[in-house]
């Protein structure tokens, strides 16, 4: 019994009360892990925390120091050049964050790939709530969608080039092109897959379509909107090196190619460490988005997981 | 048939007749016309806790789908107050018996989902009162203190609660409820009949209990409506007197309980030998009914 109102009508009423306050122990110390132990099973816990943790990052430890030492140790002095150990490309990295180059291609990187994310989300988004909701729109467009959905974003980056100049414009719309499929087909599934007795539910409140949509089906489909959200946000990054690597003056692919011709092999090898950085940065932020807003659906799969 | 106490019942069902087109199938390429509900008339006073007991696929649900407004009958009428029902309004609720809460909205914000917006009656409530009627009727149904929750965090009986108390939140006069508890444990079942009877009592409102459970369906009811098996008709009604029922004593095993609990059987176990040989099942929302294609053959020699 853990609130006093509870305790209270375990006196007056036994049998609904007998329900509230099971549930309520069972619950709580589901939702205070760790509270209540002995200070001893406390640290083993910790112990335990900080053993996973290490072994979670082993990997990455081998594998940095198989670059460090590899190079030096392992491979012949003809392939040292075009592959330097993790200190000299770390200089190299350090270098280009001195003198401001690495701020300046990033910052390209980002404004496109941000412009062009943009764009997608807001117009798929869009897009994919009247397709899914328009029965009859949706089977008119979904086999040119098919169509443009299964051609590689990069396949047309020859046209984008040739329509769009090698400027903002071209990089922008590929980027944009990229990640509207993953936001469009989420956003209609989601829409789709939304609980057919929810709906039944909420009309039999008398809600309108306007606020059948607005309350029952767009909050139910958010999650699976954002886990589109988080695909297109990868594909952004990875469509805009590809771009950047064929046409541009600036940015992080420009960085990494031009830095290969120049034989500048630390550089390019810093630019390709900001990118995988940058991927993992974006990810990690867009699945804290996509997890915040499905808190009420992730929950139950770890619950029943 | 009728036993309305007032000049005009609360509901009054007048000679209703459902049917659906049962969509094409491979074995059956020209699809057919099923008779859910045949010539079904009823009057329900006000206050008044009817049960309703069928065998499957005898429109159970599709009668309380006309009265909540969600679907329109073929023939005959649905008054309400003695005014035809249009469509889903505030003066009917209904209670699911897969709860229908919203999983993303806690508890309490689920009871106050039917006060947002303006009423039927043009009123308003500030967050401030939805909040309050939301505390309000979870206290009633026995959870207050459980309004942050959200319904993963819930137990099926406390799920079901919560559903109770939404439809009590915008003060509906009608309950419609459809099978409610059938998806629960026998003691939490029992535990909700009895807090149900409590409910109706303190809140006077007029309640339609559909369920396939005799004791459950002579337990609630002050009058039991038996439905035929496919096409539903109203085969009988069978009044309940069990006294007073909100004492502590062991209702269901009284001589009269037994009585009418054997009197509801005998009643219905025909018709459910008859919808089992004829393979009936529920019939869908959207109107399909998977035994459809068996029912044309067998149906025949029935």
């Amino acid at each position: 019994m853990s609130t006093p109102t509870l305790t209270k009508e375990t006196e007056t009423r036994p049998g609904p009360a007998a329900t509230a306050g099971d549930a309520a122990k069972e619950w709580n110390p589901a939702l205070r892990p760790g509270s209540g132990k002995t200070p001893a099973a406390r640290l083993r816990l910790y112990a335990r925390q900080g053993g996973n943790a290490v072994w979670g990052a082993g990997a990455i430890i081998l594998f940095l120091l198989l670059w460090e030492l590899g190079p030096t140790y392992l491979a012949p002095a003809s392939t040292r050049v075009f592959l330097p150990p993790l200190h000299v490309v770390l200089e190299a990295l350090g270098t280009l964050i001195a003198n401001g180059q690495l701020q300046n291609h990033l910052a390209a990187s980002l404004s496109r790939s941000a412009s062009g994310f943009g764009i997608a989300v807001v117009s798929a988004v869009a897009l994919g709530l009247l397709v899914a909701w328009y029965g009859a729109l949706d089977r008119f467009l979904n086999p040119l969608l098919e169509v443009f959905r299964n051609t590689a974003a990069l396949a047309l980056l020859p046209v984008f080039t040739l329509l769009l100049g090698i400027g903002e414009t071209s990089k922008i719309s590929i980027v944009a092109y990229a990640a509207f499929f993953p936001v469009l087909l989420n956003t209609i599934a989601g829409v789709r897959t939304v609980d057919p007795l929810l709906i039944r539910a909420a009309r039999s409140l008398g809600l309108s379509n306007f606020q059948l949509f607005q309350k029952v089906i767009l909050p139910s489909a958010v999650p699976t909107i954002f886990t589109g959200i988080r695909m297109a946000g990868t594909s952004s990054i990875l469509v805009l090196i590809a771009a950047e690597m064929v046409g541009a003056k600036a940015g992080l692919g420009y960085l990494i190619v031009n830095s290969q011709m120049s034989f500048l092999i630390p550089d390019m090898y810093a630019g390709i460490l900001t990118v995988s950085l940058l991927g993992l940065l974006v990810n990690y932020l867009l699945v804290g988005v996509e997890r915040h807003f499905s808190r009420w659906r992730t929950a139950v799969g770890s619950r029943t997981a | 048939m009728t036993s309305g106490t007032g000049p005009i019942p609360k509901i009054s069902l007048q000679n209703i007749t459902k049917r659906f087109t049962v969509r094409p199938s491979k074995d059956n390429p020209d699809g057919a016309v099923l008779t859910a509900l045949d010539g079904i008339s009823l009057d329900v006073s006000a206050g008044e806790f009817i049960t309703l007991v069928g065998p499957s696929g005898s429109g159970k649900t599709t009668l309380l789908d006309l009265l909540a407004g969600l679907t329109k009958p073929d023939s005959g009428k649905v008054l309400v107050d003695g005014r035809e029902v249009a469509g889903p309004g505030r003066d009917r609720a209904v209670v699911f018996q897969q709860y229908a809460l919203f999983p993303w909205r806690t508890a309490a914000a689920n009871v106050s989902f039917g006060l947002e917006g303006a009423g039927s009656d043009g009123k308003r409530y500030t967050r401030k009162e939805r909040a309050e009627k939301a505390r309000e009727y979870l206290g009633l149904v026995g959870l207050g203190g459980f309004e942050d929750r959200y319904p993963h965090e819930l137990s099926g009986g406390m799920k079901q609660r919560v559903a109770i108390a939404r439809s009590l939140a915008y003060e509906p006069d009608i309950l419609l409820m459809d099978e409610p508890f059938a998806a629960l444990d026998a003691q939490t079942r029992e535990q909700l009949q009895t807090e149900l009877l409590r409910i109706w009592a303190t809140t006077g409102k007029t309640i339609i209990f559909i369920t396939h459970g005799i004791d459950e369906a002579v337990y609630l009811g002050q009058r039991v409506a038996v439905l035929s098996s496919r096409p539903g008709r109203l085969k009988e009604i069978v009044d309940i007197d069990l006294g007073d029922r909100s004492g502590d004593e062991d209702v269901r095993s009284n001589p009269a309980f037994v009585e009418h609990r054997h009197k509801v059987w005998s009643l219905l176990h025909d018709e459910v030998r008859r919808a089992q040989a004829a393979g009936h099942a529920k019939i869908q929302p959207d109107g399909t009914a998977p035994d459809e294609t068996r029912t044309i053959t067998t149906g025949k020699a029935a």
